[in-house]
């Protein structure tokens, strides 16, 4: 929102500041203000002078020599203009005038001639966006006179306000508001030109004629009260010259007195109104009512709109006219010939307005201001502020009877008790109970101090709800005081031990794991995902029950219910930049949940893509270690056909037939390592063996990571090893060669591994394997080894892998 | 005698540098010191000797013996290194050809910089004594609106275009502000804590604005807390992040859940104040939100406001990240791209 400070300058008087200052104290005390921008500055400098002399230009066909008469000689510029003529009066800006384009006037040779300024177009001068030429004054305008006094254009600084800044204060949607501000903030009185007695003179105009129109409002609808007065006689025309700049300057097109009164009203008390044309009121009855059946209804943009059953309409007697508190309708607006007009000044729910106002996509300067809670003890001082520029612009127009209305309620003042010791000790200041007051007051507050209390009542404007309680009178204290005033001071401690969770713990041991252990490089993928991509991963949770209601795209439609097919979608990207890489994530995923909604999961999602050769068994020797490494009892298995895969459906595309293992932990199945089956990597286009391992970290990441280390003494005897090769099938696991020996009784088999693996033929292949005998207490005798190994070898042998021959 | 003897080792000197292997060694040796030697020899002819010059030359000869097995010992080292570095020499392998010149692939490791920037935090705040929250990024209306000061009908609602699911009661938090609702459920005061988190704004994609982002909260909540304790302390925290003594200033700001509530503000690092096109001219960069806890929202979480009160905060993490490495555009940081990632790279 732009604030005009001559606008301002009507109520308070303002210090002598830059207005760069200006904007810096203003949002020092009250708002953001996000910009400065001075108008007219230049038009002081911009004269009107008369063409004497039009000459070609010794070197250009399209550009001519003119010469004209300032008032206080004759100068001479070069000129494109098509529309230069002798006696013609134009402006004319002189070296060193900088136009609002942001540049300043230099001297200098057009084509070898010299320049001595500019004869100026409309545009040029920021007066329109004319550029058809040179702007043409009437024929009496009088030369030398500086276009800022002959067009009555005044000198201003506008300010620009982010809105979002003033959301809570429905107050400062306009000027006077603004100027009550900066009253506070600089000290400096302000003029009360719409104060009680002003309402009361203002009211001596109503007169015992019988309102023309009569109003109702009916129950339950969006409207908090509904105001009206009828004028007659008014004529339309244009609005004086300042009238017109200021809206200009707020961003408002001046369009013929009656309109540009509505919102030069608006602009300067905050409240929307509007101004119909009366004979446009069918039936002589306005009455406020929700539509009550879906239908249409075309504003005065000319645009159709739906409208539902509980929209709240201003009709008359043959329907509607417009959408309250929003817009109004093409229909009743005010036109050339329009005579009579009815002045509407009404309040709205703000949640309703917002409602509709959403819905329709349409937010109007009415909606944002109602949106805002305004106060309905506002209304008949805009009726009467209308009233008064109506008659300034048509004397001859008079009121017919007086102010109708309808469920206007003014609201009982809130009074808030305030300790001046609440104030000091929020503030950290040692402010005397009369500074409070005075800051207070300047803010219209009144005050009644009973000893330690002050009851403070707060004006009607503040009271809708931006304030409600002390904490809110103390900022205001605390914002006009000067925050910049508050000296630091280190708060009082109480010493706290403090760690992080297990949870964080756990997640930074993952990822340190990762980076050190894994190589690999950290993503963050997009936690909103789209039907599209879950279909290209063939993955059967759609989480159809977690699709948003206002999607920005049916690509992040939704939460993404596992890491699995953001991960494909990432591994299909960088295998363009890379021919082997490893990638891992810490993220979440989302699951619908009868009980609470939905349930965040925690999941690590683990890639290992190369090209050539297979990564699978680095990922399974990696999975292995780190959960290891996080102390956690857990098993890696072929997956089983009785225990589903809460992680990964059992008939999912992406399954391998061989190289696929579930992940249990704590006896819950919770992951998978799998390489992912050619046939989804090539709805992938990904090109290369692609390795993935998610592991659910939901249900046992809130368990502290315990260091589980029983330290064993060192043997003081010697140990023995025995190697033995065995004959297997082609595709026996090694590791079932292996298990045998796991389950040999033989309390001094320490450990034992498999050394190597070697094809004999074609189905057949070698075993070696080693094992550690170790007796803690005495070294172990010749005959007990033998025993061992022979009890090794008949275990092997009984379990169909027999001793190597030769 | 004694001058054959003196020959005979100035043979011995002339020869023993050009062996050149361990048999070769072997032979010399025995031809100077061995039993059969001729040093052995010349000793046989001692016995001729006068008793006098008996003395002089068995001095003598015992001397040269010790000599050449000295020479022997230290020449048969050379060769055998000479031999150890001959074979060094044939393994020879290209130690410039280190992983870093090799295309092996991806080979950097390292975290994501949000991560970075959040570790970061969390330890500064966990020096500070703070705890570390964590909560669900689906919400309810009542943690991410309603506790918190945000009635139905609040504007406030409109600032931060919320993701709705269709149930129209649940939506993805707006800000990581229920973290204080949640932890005021799970502390008592006195409690200081803060939680970092992805956060959801329906907001049209571009260089600079992300619908999925992150914050971090925090609040204090105990007795007597002041606006110059909360300047004080987020001055302090600041200083740290920026690792630079910064001067701060606070100018009213609208979160309703924090009355009084403040917008915090540094000045500009780069221009020291006089405005650059980092500061927008305006020589002081927005840092955070911030404010005196809401009564309403202690209330809310079963604290007497009479009793204790505090203050919050919250701050954008990735604003923090995108100002601390100059990354161009927000939509890298979930791209997913490796040759984003492999630039923050721990090796
Ligand atoms: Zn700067």
């Amino acid at each position: 929102m732009k604030i005009s400070l001559d606008w301002i300058k009507d109520f308070v008087e303002l210090p002598e500041l830059s207005p760069q200052e200006m904007g810096v104290r203003f949002t020092l005390s009250t708002c953001e203000v996000e910009g400065v921008e001075e108008t007219n500055a230049h038009m002081e400098q911009v004269s009107v002078v008369e063409i004497t002399k039009i000459e070609a230009h010794p070197e250009a066909d399209k550009l001519r020599l003119v010469s004209f008469e300032t008032g206080s000689g004759e100068r001479r510029v070069v000129c494109g203009a098509p529309n230069v003529a002798p006696g013609m009066k134009v402006p004319f800006a002189p070296i060193g005038t900088t136009l609002p384009g942001g540049f300043t006037l230099e001297p200098k040779k057009i084509r070898g001639v010299m320049s001595e300024g500019m004869l100026c177009a409309e545009d040029e001068l920021g007066l329109s966006d004319d550029h058809a030429g040179l702007m043409e004054l009437p024929a009496d305008a009088p030369v030398g006179k500086s276009l800022a006094e002959y067009l009555e254009l005044k000198r201003d600084v506008l300010l620009d306000i982010d809105n979002k800044s003033i959301t809570h204060r429905p107050d400062l949607w306009g000027h006077y508001g603004m100027a009550r501000e900066f009253s506070a903030a600089f000290g400096k009185p302000l003029a009360k030109p719409f104060d009680e007695a002003w309402i009361e003179k203002m009211r001596g105009l109503y007169n015992d004629e019988t309102p023309p129109v009569s109003v109702t409002v009916d129950e339950g609808t969006a409207c908090l009260g509904f105001c009206g007065l009828s004028v007659d006689g008014v004529s339309i025309k244009s609005s004086p010259v300042w009238m017109q700049q200021r809206l200009t300057a707020c961003g408002m097109r001046p369009i013929n007195n009656i309109v540009d009164i509505s919102n030069y009203v608006m602009l300067e008390l905050g409240m929307p109104n509007h101004i119909f044309d009366r004979d446009t009121v069918r039936g002589g009855r306005i009455i406020v009512r929700d539509m009550g059946k879906d239908g249409t209804f075309t504003t005065l943009d000319e645009m159709e709109r739906k409208m539902i059953a509980a929209d709240t309409m201003v009709c008359d007697a043959e329907g509607p006219s417009s959408i309250g508190g929003i817009m109004g309708g093409l229909t009743s607006s005010v036109k050339d010939e329009t005579n009579r007009v009815f002045i509407e000044v009404a309040n709205w729910k703000p949640e309703r307005i917002r409602h509709t106002s959403t819905r329709l996509g349409l937010r109007t300067d009415a909606s944002q201001r109602y949106e805002k809670s305004l106060d309905s003890h506002q209304i008949e001082r805009t009726v009467l502020r209308i009233l008064e520029l109506l008659l300034e612009s048509c004397p001859e127009a008079k009121v017919v009877g007086s102010l109708v209305s309808d469920k206007v309620q003014l609201k009982p003042p809130l009074i808030i008790d305030l300790t001046l010791e609440r104030v000091n000790s929020i503030l950290g200041t040692t402010l005397e109970q009369s500074e409070v007051i005075r800051i207070l007051e300047s803010l219209e507050y009144k005050i009644d101090a009973q000893g330690d209390v002050m009851k403070v009542t707060v004006p009607s404007y503040r009271a809708t709800k931006d304030v409600e309680v002390d904490a809110d009178l103390i900022e205001d204290v605390g914002r006009i005081y000067g925050f910049d005033k508050l000296i630091p001071l280190a708060p009082h401690n109480e010493i706290t031990v403090t760690s992080l969770s297990p949870a964080k713990i756990m997640e930074r041991r993952i990822q340190d794991f990762m980076v050190l252990r894994g190589r690999a490089l950290e993503i963050y993928s997009y936690p909103l995902t789209g039907a599209r991509l879950l279909e290209q991963a063939d993955w059967s949770v759609m989480n159809e029950g977690l699709v948003l209601a206002n999607a920005l795209s049916p690509e992040t439609d939704r939460m993404r219910p596992s890491l699995v097919p953001s991960l494909l979608e990432k591994a299909s990207l960088n295998q363009k930049f890379h021919s082997k890489y490893r990638l891992f994530e810490l993220g979440r995923s989302y699951l619908e949940n009868e009980k609470n909604f939905s349930e965040d999961r925690h999941q690590l999602g683990i890639i290992y893509f190369d090209k050539n050769e297979s990564p699978f068994m680095d990922v399974l020797n990696l999975m292995g270690d780190l959960l290891e490494s996080l102390s956690l009892k857990a098993q890696i298995q072929p997956p089983n056909p009785k225990f589903a895969n809460p992680v990964v459906a059992s008939d999912w595309t992406g399954r391998h037939p061989h190289e696929f293992l579930d992940v249990r932990v704590m006896g819950k199945i919770c992951g998978f390592i799998g390489t992912i089956h050619p046939l989804m990597c090539s709805k992938f286009k990904i090109k290369g063996n692609l390795v993935m391992a998610v592991l659910d970290m939901t249900d046992f990441m809130d368990r502290p990571v315990k260091d589980k280390t029983k330290y064993k003494p060192l043997p003081k005897f010697p140990g023995a090893t025995f190697d033995c090769t065995v004959v297997a099938e082609t595709n026996t696991p090694a590791a079932d060669v292996l298990g045998v020996l796991k389950k040999v009784k033989l309390k001094e088999l320490e450990d034992v591994r498999i050394v190597d693996v070697y094809p004999l033929s074609e189905s057949q292949k070698t075993v070696t394997l080693r094992s550690w005998l170790l007796d803690r207490d005495k070294t172990l005798a010749p005959d007990f080894l033998k025993e061992a190994e022979n009890k090794i070898v008949a275990a092997l042998d009984k379990a169909g892998y027999p001793l190597k021959q030769g | 005698m004694l001058q054959k003897l003196e020959e005979v080792k100035k043979e011995f000197d002339s020869e023993i540098d050009s062996v050149a292997s361990m048999p070769d060694m072997a032979q010399f040796k025995a031809d100077y010191i061995g039993k059969k030697g001729r040093l052995s020899a010349l000793m046989g002819g001692m016995r001729d000797l006068s008793v006098e010059d008996k003395k002089t030359f068995g001095a003598r000869a015992n001397e040269v013996k010790q000599e050449m097995i000295a020479a022997v010992e230290k020449r048969s080292q050379a060769i055998e290194l000479e031999a150890i570095n001959a074979k060094l020499e044939k393994n020879r392998q290209d130690i410039s050809w280190t992983d870093r010149i090799t295309d092996k692939g991806q080979q950097a490791a390292g975290l994501h910089p949000l991560t970075k920037v959040t570790r970061e935090l969390e330890d500064l705040f966990l020096s500070m004594g703070f705890d570390i929250l964590d909560g669900p990024h689906i919400e309810d209306e009542y943690h991410n609106f309603e506790a918190l000061n945000i009635p139905e009908s609040h504007p406030a609602r409109d600032m931060q275009d919320t993701f709705w699911f269709k149930d129209k009661k649940h939506l993805l938090r707006t800000h990581t502000s229920n973290l204080q609702i949640r932890g005021m459920e799970t502390h008592k005061p006195p409690f200081k804590f803060v939680g970092p988190g992805k956060v959801f704004r329906c907001e049209t994609l571009d260089a600079s604005h992300e619908a999925a982002f992150h914050q971090l909260e925090g609040m204090m909540v105990g007795r007597d807390i002041s606006v110059p304790h909360m300047i004080h302390f987020l001055r302090t925290l600041l200083s740290e992040i920026f690792k630079s003594e910064l001067k701060v200033r606070l100018r009213p700001g609208f979160f309703p859940f924090v009355e009084p509530g403040f917008e915090l503000d540094y000045e500009c690092l780069l221009c020291g104040g006089k405005g650059c096109s980092v500061c927008k001219q305006v020589g002081w960069v927005e840092a955070l939100g911030c404010g005196m806890v809401h009564p309403n929202v202690l209330r809310g979480g079963g604290i007497d406001p009479n009793e204790f009160n505090g203050f919050a905060f919250g701050l954008g993490i990735d604003r923090l990240t995108m100002m601390r490495y100059r990354i161009d555009d927000v939509r890298h940081l979930h791209s997913g791209n490796l040759q984003f990632s492999e630039q923050f790279r721990t090796y």
